[in-house]
């Protein structure tokens, strides 16, 4: 039994440090129930006239994360790059074949529309086309009554 | 002066268990994903302290695949979570409750 | 230290990653053809081409055999990945159930009119990473294929956006899973720090050799893996996950998450335990041990509680995989091969099953309650004939797979002097026969125009259904109990419409077990010379 020791050692010290961490949060954190005014999220300035857009379009999180996915490919690019001469043209067809099988992921974005901006394939297929006075009659659009303009 | 690798080692090991707690303690699914990254990167710790510790370099290369793949999968995460809470306004694993039996 | 040695480019038998090169292969063709398509892919195109697909990895696989045969099992890419008899089995599991599940998923996505084959790519993806786990030699390239299968199942989970359940299903997973990745990991970590190697060869040379002082690390760092396999495997406690994702996800997609992910995580769990660190039997084996005993009992009891039959089938998969311990358990060769026997029998009887849930779910993947199948026999008799069989088969009746496999499991763990956990397993199989024969009792009985409906004149009819639901005895619904209103049970007493392909997945998985439990000889055969390349 002897030999399982350290685990045992290992996992109280992990649990203690994680609960030590808990408590000292408790101990150390600011006692006082924070104000309204502490809990905005400017403390001093100017207080919004009006509430900011509640949520973005979905469309950013997504550019982000296939953004993600594409930058985080390159790190196998930094190795390759480092040793190409001596692997010659092996290594050369597997970039290839690595940098292919990133593109028809691309190619799939993009047949799908996950790159384009305004309102998707399907939804345009129905809207009149756009034109300089639309777009002015859009925004032109009265505010809401109640609201100070 | 140099830290002796036990330290990184010791260091990674608590981060790891910093993760493991707050993935079970916390409710909002962003901080879980940002919990089971830390862990991973926990793990990423471990292997280039004992690459450098054992004087090879398999270890490197191993955290080069973990990168990825939690890349990979935060990515798949994000999505998933975009794609349900689309119509909710809270990120709280609790509001998950259709399933259970 | 570090220093830069020269490089040489492993020598690469291609035959051996055939299997894999032509499931990923495949789903990156399908993806790009797809996407150059002006319009969404028609879905007959998508399940014919990943029907094609597997079939070709089917017959790498048996090409494989037949090198294996005749030359032996071997290791290549610098000794990352092998081929022996036990991967090519896996492989031809895997890509048979892939086909399958293809022909049972496009009846599926005609009926809820979701368009486009990204199912059928995200799972051939998903069956790609199976294989590699299977012939993965190498830590890394376990991790590898695990996450190749799981970030795919993870997304195929939450495929039905139209259902909050899916996508429920799919977050859930996803958390759990990447929590057990992480724990993997760490564990792969560890061992690579107490062994200096994540090859597995190198990994069972370098432990018979050296007797290692200050094991803690080894210890700790296979504990970790043990319990990230545990959640791959569905095994008790690490097995929360299992009933809300093969709840939630859409149906076809529980039968392959059943059958690929299990096949992949066991393949990697025997490969690892049994082979790697065999020399450390005396430490995991009481783990397992335990393990074992816990998922057989609590998978049983849990599944005769459960109303919703894609829940019931959750908690059954987590008793089979009690079933699979124990031939990991026995740790050794024939413990293996009895394993391997069991999943493949597994396989074929789960998907089987999915198919028919699939199908009896009607459109919007609705009607899983088990009154569902109330009276089934009468009005599309075929249909109840082969669920009989595949969930009798499944609680291990004779002249099926499934009483082959229960048995051989059990005979290798008494070799293994595991005597009491056999027993606890052939209690578990009685107990777990219960539910199996509730559905097929409730489809051979009447059916539901024959029940009185005791509604009250002011009950609102969801108020009686959800009354009824929660008041489930467990016998209750042998009696006639009205669950559902007027118009619902009306529209149960109508036959569902059957999809040809489905039709033809179903037959195939009721052939193979009926055909392969009446002549045992072939299976056993293949799954006794289907070893390890390495046993201690």
């Amino acid at each position: 039994m002897a030999q399982y020791l350290p685990i045992f050692a290992l996992l109280v010290l992990g649990v203690l440090f994680g609960a030590l961490s808990f408590l000292a949060s408790g101990l150390l954190a600011p006692r006082k129930k924070p104000t309204a005014a502490k809990l905005a999220p400017y403390e001093c300035g100017i207080v919004p006239d009006r509430e900011p857009p509640a949520r973005f379009p979905v469309r950013f999180y997504l550019v982000a994360m296939i953004f993600i996915i594409f930058d985080i490919e390159i790190v196998f690019l930094y190795p390759f790059a480092v040793v190409f001469r001596q692997l010659h043209t092996f290594a050369l067809v597997e970039v290839l074949v690595f940098a292919a099988v990133v593109l028809v992921s691309f190619l799939y974005l993009v047949s799908n529309g996950a790159l384009s901006w305004g309102p998707g394939k399907w939804l345009r297929v129905g809207l009149p086309a756009r034109t300089s006075e639309s777009t002015i009659a859009r925004v032109s659009v009265p505010p809401p009554p109640g609201r100070a303009a | 002066m140099s830290i002796p690798g036990e330290w990184y080692l010791v260091l990674a090991a608590a981060l790891f268990i910093v993760g493991a707690l707050g993935l079970l303690v916390r409710r909002n699914v962003l901080i879980m994903f940002m919990c089971i990254e830390l862990m991973l990167n926990a793990a990423n710790l471990t292997f280039v302290t004992f690459s450098r510790m054992l004087g090879d370099i398999g270890g490197q290369v191993i955290v080069f695949f973990v990168l990825v793949v939690a890349a990979a999968e935060v990515v798949v995460g994000l999505g998933i979570v975009v794609a349900i809470f689309r119509r909710r306004a809270s990120t709280s694993a609790d509001d998950l409750n259709a399933l259970k039996g | 230290m570090l220093a830069a040695a020269a490089i040489h480019v492993p020598a690469i038998r291609y035959l051996a990653i055939m299997p894999v090169i032509v499931l990923l292969g495949g789903a990156i063709l399908l993806l790009a053809f797809q996407s150059l398509l002006r319009g969404p892919m028609r879905l007959r195109m998508a399940t014919v081409a990943t029907v094609a697909i597997s079939l070709a990895a089917f017959g790498l696989a048996w090409w494989q055999w037949a090198d294996v045969e005749a030359h032996g099992p071997y290791t290549t890419i610098a000794h990352a990945v092998v081929t022996d008899g036990f991967s090519v089995l896996v492989t031809v599991l895997v890509s048979a159930v892939m086909a399958l599940s293809a022909m049972v998923a496009e009846g599926y996505l005609a009926r809820e009119g979701i368009e486009g084959g990204e199912l059928h790519v995200l799972a051939l993806v998903s069956a790609s990473g199976a294989v590699l786990m299977a012939q993965a030699n190498d830590l890394v390239i376990v991790f590898l294929g695990l996450e190749i299968l799981s970030i795919a199942l993870y997304v195929l989970s939450a495929y039905n956006h139209r259902r909050a359940e899916s996508g429920e299903a799919g977050l859930k997973y996803f958390v759990l899973g990447g929590f057990s990745t992480a724990i993997f990991v760490y564990g792969i970590a560890l061992t690579y720090g107490a062994t200096g190697t994540t090859n597995l060869t190198q990994l069972a040379d370098f432990l018979s050799r050296n007797v290692l002082i200050h094991d803690g690390l080894l210890l700790a760092g296979m504990a970790l893996l043990l319990v990230g396999f545990a959640f791959k495997v569905a095994a008790v406690p690490f097995h929360m996950w299992t009933p809300d994702v093969y709840q939630g996800a859409p149906s076809p997609i529980t039968g392959f998450m059943a059958a690929v992910a299990k096949a992949g995580g066991f393949a990697a769990f025997l490969r690892v335990f049994v082979s790697s660190f065999g020399v450390l039997r005396a430490d995991w084996r009481p783990i397992i041990y335990v393990l074992a005993i816990v998922t057989l009992v609590v998978g049983a009891a849990l599944a005769v509680v459960q109303r919703d039959i894609k829940r019931m089938l959750a908690y059954s998969s987590v008793n089979h995989a009690g079933f699979v311990l124990l031939g990991l358990q026995a740790a050794s060769a024939v413990g293996v091969s009895s394993a391997l026997y069991y999943l493949f029998a597994y396989g074929f009887m789960v998907v089987g099953s999915s198919a028919v849930v699939t199908v009896i779910g009607r459109h919007g993947d609705r009607d899983h309650d088990i009154a569902a199948y109330r009276g089934l026999a009468r009005r599309q008799p075929l249909l109840a004939l082969c669920f009989a069989v595949l969930l009798l088969a499944q609680a291990g009746v004779p002249f099926t797979t499934g009483f082959l496999a229960k048995l051989q499991v059990v005979v290798a763990s008494v070799d293994g002097r595991s005597v009491p956990l056999a027993v606890v397993a052939m209690a578990s199989a009685a107990l777990a026969a219960f539910f199996y024969l509730r559905v097929t009792v409730l489809m051979y009985g009447p059916g539901p125009d024959a029940a009185p409906a005791p509604v009250g004149p002011g009950d609102p009819p969801l108020a009686v259904a959800r009354r009824t639901r929660l008041n489930a005895a467990l016998l209750l619904e042998l009696a006639p109990v009205a669950v559902a209103d007027q118009p619902q049970r009306a529209a149960l007493a109508e036959r569902v419409p059957v999809p040809a392909l489905a039709a033809v997945a179903v037959g195939i998985c009721v052939l193979v077990t009926v055909v392969l439990g009446v002549f045992p000889a072939p299976l056993v055969d293949f799954a006794h010379r289907a070893t390890l390349l390495f046993v201690p």
